[in-house]
């Protein structure tokens, strides 16, 4: 097989010349968040959030060739403006049942431009999540290189 | 593509940090549970309970030979993992696109108040 394997669990960092604070808005208030959440072709129509810790959102994004997809979670951590924790989980599709846990953290410059990191996992505690991104990076980025070198034999 | 149910089985099969250590040391070859055991401070039982888990996610298999029994790593179980990171890395930087384009538009309205 082709060696695609991914060398951590998913982590987008992303610089945004926006201030933290807007960068939090746009996650936490639903007339934002329907206007950006899914990928080029799809739209967000519905989008319900009860924004605080233990609270949960809800939402759909909608394309003409993948129909609607409903998806939603809870919020574990809110600290405006600096970092978020919430679950996600989609109600169908490839990625369905497995409830994942989202960490994003705003780090504002001096310039006006903060960056965003997005960080989701399969565990859905950030106490075992925490506990185990450095074994699974390093398994990951071993089996690799083990893939490789089987594919090169 | 795997099947839900295997994506489930195999991310439980790699939250454990025993059963990747297993992994890697079978990244390095083929192994039997007596050789797998010996780095860990846990019992054979344990260790066959761990392998049990990891050959049921399929991640790895195990040799036809009744006394030795060595596992091999099978690589090919990690596609699903691969497939379901690959879909939401998609899923976000297209997202994000999105609000990148959309900040530029709020900027827009505030210049022009």
């Amino acid at each position: 097989m082709s060696a695609q394997l991914a060398d951590d669990e998913l982590l987008i960092t992303r610089d945004f010349d926006a201030p933290a604070s807007l960068l939090f808005t746009l996650w936490s208030d639903p007339v934002h968040f329907r206007t950006w959440m899914g990928p080029e072709g799809y739209d967000c129509p519905n989008a319900e959030i009860d924004f605080r810790i233990g609270g949960r959102y809800r939402g759909m994004i909608r394309s003409k060739d993948h129909g609607d997809s409903w998806f939603g979670g809870e919020y574990r951590e809110i600290e405006r403006p600096t970092r978020l924790v919430f679950t996600w989980k989609w109600d169908t599709g490839p990625s369905g049942e497995v409830e994942t846990l989202v960490t994003i953290t705003f780090r504002e410059h001096g310039d006006g431009k903060t960056t965003m990191t997005f960080h989701q996992t399969p565990f859905i505690s950030v106490a075992r999540r925490d506990s185990h991104i450095g074994g699974w990076n390093s398994l990951f980025n071993k089996l690799a290189a083990y893939a490789a070198e089987q594919q090169a034999k | 593509m795997q099947t839900e149910d295997h994506l489930s089985a195999t991310l439980f099969a790699l939250a454990d940090p025993t059963r990747r250590a297993i992994l890697e040391r079978l990244s390095r070859g083929e192994a039997t549970v007596n050789e797998i055991a010996a780095p860990f401070e846990i019992s054979l039982p344990a260790v066959s309970r761990h392998l049990k888990v990891l050959e049921g996610a399929g991640l790895i298999s195990r040799g036809r030979d009744a006394q030795w029994r060595p596992c091999r790593l099978e690589i090919a179980s990690l596609k699903g993992v691969d497939d379901w990171l690959a879909y939401y890395r998609r899923f976000w930087t297209g997202s994000f696109d999105k609000m990148d384009a959309y900040i530029a538009t709020l900027k827009d309205k505030k210049d022009k108040k």
